[in-house]
């Protein structure tokens, strides 16, 4: 049995003070360490938040979520950064690279924030390049990079602290076709190699089905949560129905 | 110091930003060093001029026109105040210059020229002649000496106060600076003063003092006058003789401090703005480094540093130019009596540079309390 990495019960997500915004219902789900999971869903259906309140990027109206056993409903500012530091590497739609510092540099922020000397890390920062094909471009800018590179350095940081999960949030969403494909190979290699589980949310049907389980997301609730029979042979035993 | 080294960075990659900053704090602290030190070495001539060659206390006889008795007691309890550097008996009377029908009124100081050379410079001063204080000689001031053609060796004829008429042989001519004082001031040996004014050889008009730091003048008259060898004694000092100058220079300096004050808040709000632009600008780097984990300490102290970089430079380059304006200043004025040396103090450089740092980093709280309370999911859902 798997140990569980996530763990959501009734999440809710309300906006506003005065005009009351319900973006995401009760959602319940976990998810196993190792697990490689999509959340799919129309644009506005609440999979980002979803995926916001799970990185402990924001906090929940309702609900709790326990992440690697410990239970976040009560924790302060400065310990949610704790555990996003620890557990979770975020890959985001924009790449978000600092352009003020270097790829390597870029890579190695997380473990420097995390207060490991920049020395100790680099090796593992060019373990993770390497992964990404991405050698030889350690000391260029962020900013001289194509969009399929920046993505890559997006998620050669994103696994710098070799986090449990990583969360992606349309990861895809600015880069071509053969650059799409590129990113998600990459994600099951290293959901594979590394045993990291993945979260990607994605309004594109056919990109979800590349995971072994899809969470579908509709109008803020959790639609379907299903075992992907067609992303065989990597697809993950669990026990989840079938696809309808 | 990851903090540190991304204040640096951010620095670094908006370089006219930054330059821009530091300028302005540069230009603040300069003005703060020079007009501070302008201002204080303008107080220091003014009041050197005023009463820098003249007796800052005097310890005269209750009645006016009595002399004073100098033992050794008096001059043991003078001396033994430590601010006190000069002690000097003197002697000193008025006379009537006259000169066929040409007749000036001139104010006569006797004593031993060493003695009267320690307060007055006399030697220092002198502009012709010898400075020579025999029996008969007379030291004269050059506006009398230009007034009435008086040169070295000339008679020079003194109505006493007895009545009787005195000659006087003119040795040297002296400078002051001031008419008033060279039209009307003269030196004369201290026994020929003691014989006019029927003095025994302990017996003085005055004693004169000068103390090292000016301001303590009131402070040493006040031990003096409880000092019993002084008993029966009236000790004057210059602060309570000058109180226009006084006030005059306290104004000046509460002029120099509001100019001072309102530079560095100008100071202050320039570098608050551009921060609080940086802060705005940097938000989106700010959100990530959260996401990734930065805490809100860590990140507020981005700012922090950043100031702390700018303020120290900006401060250093300030110290440096306002050095800089004092040097050419002095330098311009190297030839013209009118102007006059501007000496920096060091304690009030250090204190400006300080304040220049302290007002750069005051000036970073808003936008590092700005940067420490964003929440990361601010900029990750504005995209």
């Amino acid at each position: 049995m798997a140990e569980t990495l996530v763990g959501a019960e009734n999440i809710g997500k309300t906006y506003g003070t005065a005009v009351k915004t319900v973006a995401l219902h009760e959602v319940s789900f976990t998810l196993d360490a190792g697990e490689f999971a999509s959340v799919i869903g129309q644009s506005g259906s609440g999979k980002s938040t979803l995926l916001n309140l799970v990185g402990l990027l924001d906090t929940p109206t309702t609900g709790r979520i326990v992440l690697g056993g410990h239970d976040t409903t009560a924790a302060t500012r400065k310990q949610r950064s704790a555990l996003r530091n620890d557990f979770i590497g975020f890959v985001f739609q924009f790449h978000y690279l600092l352009p003020e510092f270097t790829v390597l540099e870029n890579v190695l922020m997380p473990g420097r924030i995390g207060g490991v000397a920049q020395a100790e890390l680099v090796g593992r920062a060019e373990e993770n390049l390497a992964l990404l094909g991405l050698e030889g471009l350690e000391k260029k800018n962020a900013n001289d990079l194509s969009g399929g590179q920046k993505q890559r350095v997006a998620i050669a940081r994103a696994l710098m602290n070799r986090p449990a999960l990583v969360l992606a949030d349309e990861p895809t969403g600015n880069l071509d076709t053969v650059n799409t494909k590129m990113v998600y190979e990459l994600f099951r290699t290293i959901n594979e190699e590394l045993g990291t589980a993945f979260v990607v949310v994605t309004h594109d049907r056919s990109v979800a089905q590349q995971a072994d389980r899809i969470l579908e997301i509709s109008d803020g609730a959790l639609l379907q949560d299903v075992r992907n029979a067609y992303a065989a042979p990597r697809a993950r035993e669990a026990d989840l129905p079938a696809p309808a | 110091m990851l903090s540190l080294s991304i204040a640096a960075r951010f620095l670094r990659k908006s370089p006219i930003q930054s330059i821009l900053i530091a300028a302005g704090i540069a230009v603040g602290i300069g003005v703060q060093v020079f007009l501070g030190s302008l201002i204080t070495s303008l107080q220091t001539s003014l009041v050197d001029q005023t009463i820098g060659n003249s007796p800052q206390l005097v310890v005269q006889s209750q009645q006016d026109g009595q002399p004073v008795t100098y033992t050794s007691q008096v001059e043991q309890a003078m001396k033994s105040q430590s601010q006190v550097t000069t002690v000097v008996p003197t002697r000193a009377y008025s006379g009537i210059y006259r000169s066929g029908t040409q007749n000036a009124p001139l104010q006569l100081t006797g004593g031993s020229l060493g003695q009267l050379d320690t307060i007055y410079d006399i030697s220092g001063r002198l502009v012709a002649g010898k400075a020579t204080l025999g029996s008969s000689d007379i030291l004269v001031g050059k506006d009398f000496a230009n007034t009435f053609g008086v040169k070295p060796g000339d008679q020079v004829s003194i109505v006493l106060p007895s009545g009787k008429p005195a000659a006087l042989t003119a040795t040297g001519v002296f400078d002051f600076g001031s008419a008033a004082a060279n039209s009307a001031t003269a030196f004369v040996n201290g026994d020929q003063a003691a014989t006019v004014l029927g003095y025994s050889s302990d017996q003085y008009s005055a004693i004169d003092a000068q103390v090292q730091d000016v301001f303590s003048s009131k402070q040493v008259a006040d031990a003096l006058r409880s000092d019993s060898a002084l008993n029966g004694l009236k000790v004057t000092e210059w602060q309570s003789q000058n109180a226009d100058l006084l006030s005059a220079l306290q104004s000046q300096s509460s002029s120099s401090y509001m100019i001072q004050f309102f530079v560095l808040v100008a100071v202050a709000l320039g570098i608050a703005s551009t921060l609080a632009i940086s802060a705005v600008q940097k938000t989106r780097q700010i959100g990530i480094l959260k996401a990734m984990g930065m805490k809100d300490r860590q990140s507020g102290r981005i700012f922090l540093w950043q100031a702390l970089i700018l303020g120290v430079s900006g401060a250093a380059v300030g110290v440096l130019g306002g050095l800089a304006l004092i040097a050419l200043f002095t330098y311009l004025g190297r030839n013209s009596t009118s102007l006059f040396p501007i000496t920096p103090q060091v304690g009030f450089v250090v204190l400006s540079f300080v304040v220049g740092v302290l007002v750069a980093v005051l000036s970073s709280l808003i936008p590092s309390r700005r940067t420490s309370k964003l929440d990361p999911i601010e900029v990750i859902q504005g995209g």
